[in-house]
């Protein structure tokens, strides 16, 4: 088991080791943590063990402060080929998480740390920005196929649909703009229109790939964000021609 | 602050999402059951009828669905006559059906059109709009009579 090649590993850790593994350090492994694989559970029970038959100087205290996460990393070596095989799934997706975050560096992660060339250091990605990152980024790659004119409550809008199982032509639906709803690539509107006598309300996703257009007509001055109002109004103020 | 007046503005059935905050915020619109009154729009003769079975679903008809009613008002001479039970196919619902790229529709009203037993529409016209939704369910009858599909 891992267990016989924990002594070597412990001790070679600050020097061979880290290497490969420094993208994947902090982020990497609190995530393999998180999904809680049976390994790296038992294996932490075992490298507590091994901390007080090994007290090996500076590199391990430094470790040790930082507790949790670490005892995972003081037994790469072991489980490294584990989690390789096993989790090969999983390791491609944390590493391309690590390289999006831009190689971050450790919290001041020591010796091991300056031993490689580093490059200029990039400003540190956070975990909570990653998903605006990628919806703006969507939203740039929608934006190149067709931009998106800017919209808001009380706009009348004219939108080119095209619906695959139509075929044929591309449908067209007029109204008032009554919400918007901001939520990155899937930013909707609303629009609302009486057609043939009765009100129709339909969510359009503005960013999405079957829109072939989307126009403003005109523009109504309203005092609010969303205009549900006009469904209890007359019909008269939702139509247009 | 104006509020929503309290009277049978707001049917306030359990929806499918949870209502967190003030009640009167967001009209929860719901599914097609048992004793909901629908209109019909086509000239079977009928003029509302009430639902008595939804086919499909275990909690209610959506837009689309196949249901069956019972005839309660009807025009004097029709096809049916008040009191029949009828096959229908919901054409308009106030509750949103999603699309599969994302986008939502919804009806001010309910409404449905009669059908006899193999799904062909009794009538021989349909009035309002109508969703495509019905070309998937393979009501294309429906589809070509009615004045304006949305």
């Amino acid at each position: 088991m891992a267990s016989q090649v924990l002594p070597q590993a412990l001790h070679m850790i600050p020097r061979n080791q880290v290497q490969p593994f420094n993208p994947v350090k902090n982020r990497g492994f609190s995530a393999f943590l998180s999904r809680g694989p049976s390994p790296l559970t038992t294996s932490k029970v075992s490298v507590s063990g091994f901390h007080s038959k090994f007290p090996v100087g500076s590199s391990f205290s430094c470790f040790a402060r930082r507790g949790f996460v670490v005892r995972a990393e003081s037994n790469p070596e072991g489980e490294g080929e584990a989690e390789r095989n096993e989790n090969g799934v999983e390791e491609p997706e944390t590493k391309a998480e690590a390289e999006v975050e831009g190689e971050g560096e450790g919290e001041g992660e020591d010796e091991a740390e300056e031993e490689k060339p580093k490059e200029p250091r990039k400003p540190r990605i956070k975990l909570g920005d990653i998903m605006g990152i990628l919806n703006k980024r969507a939203i740039e790659a929608s934006d190149k196929e067709r931009p998106t004119p800017d919209l808001r409550t009380g706009d009348i809008v004219e939108i080119k649909l095209e619906v695959p199982e139509n075929r044929r032509r591309l449908s067209v639906y007029k109204g008032i703009v009554i919400s918007k709803q901001n939520a990155g690539i899937h930013t909707t509107i609303r629009i609302r229109r009486i057609i043939a006598g009765i009100g129709v309300e339909i969510v359009f996703p503005v960013y999405s790939p079957n829109i072939k257009e989307i126009k403003v007509v005109k523009h109504r001055k309203v005092r609010r964000a969303r205009l549900y109002y006009l469904r209890d109004k007359l019909p008269r103020l939702s139509t247009f021609k | 602050m104006w509020q929503f007046p309290v009277s049978d503005q707001v049917p306030q059935i359990s929806g499918n999402r949870q209502a967190c905050g003030n009640r009167f915020d967001k009209q929860q619109r719901t599914f097609i059951q048992m004793r909901t009154v629908l209109k019909v729009v086509d000239n079977s003769g009928a003029k509302k009828v009430m639902c008595i079975q939804a086919l499909k679903g275990k909690k209610g008809a959506r837009l689309g669905d196949t249901i069956i009613a019972s005839v309660k008002e009807a025009m004097p001479n029709g096809k049916v006559k008040k009191g029949k039970v009828v096959y229908g196919v919901v054409v308009r619902a106030a509750m949103q059906r999603g699309r599969c790229d994302g986008s939502e529709v919804k009806f001010d009203d309910n409404a449905v059109v009669l059908v006899d037993k193999q799904g062909q529409p009794i009538g021989t016209r349909v009035f309002g709009p109508v969703p495509h939704e019905l070309r998937q369910k393979k009501h294309v009858k429906i589809l070509t009579l009615a004045e304006h599909i949305a």
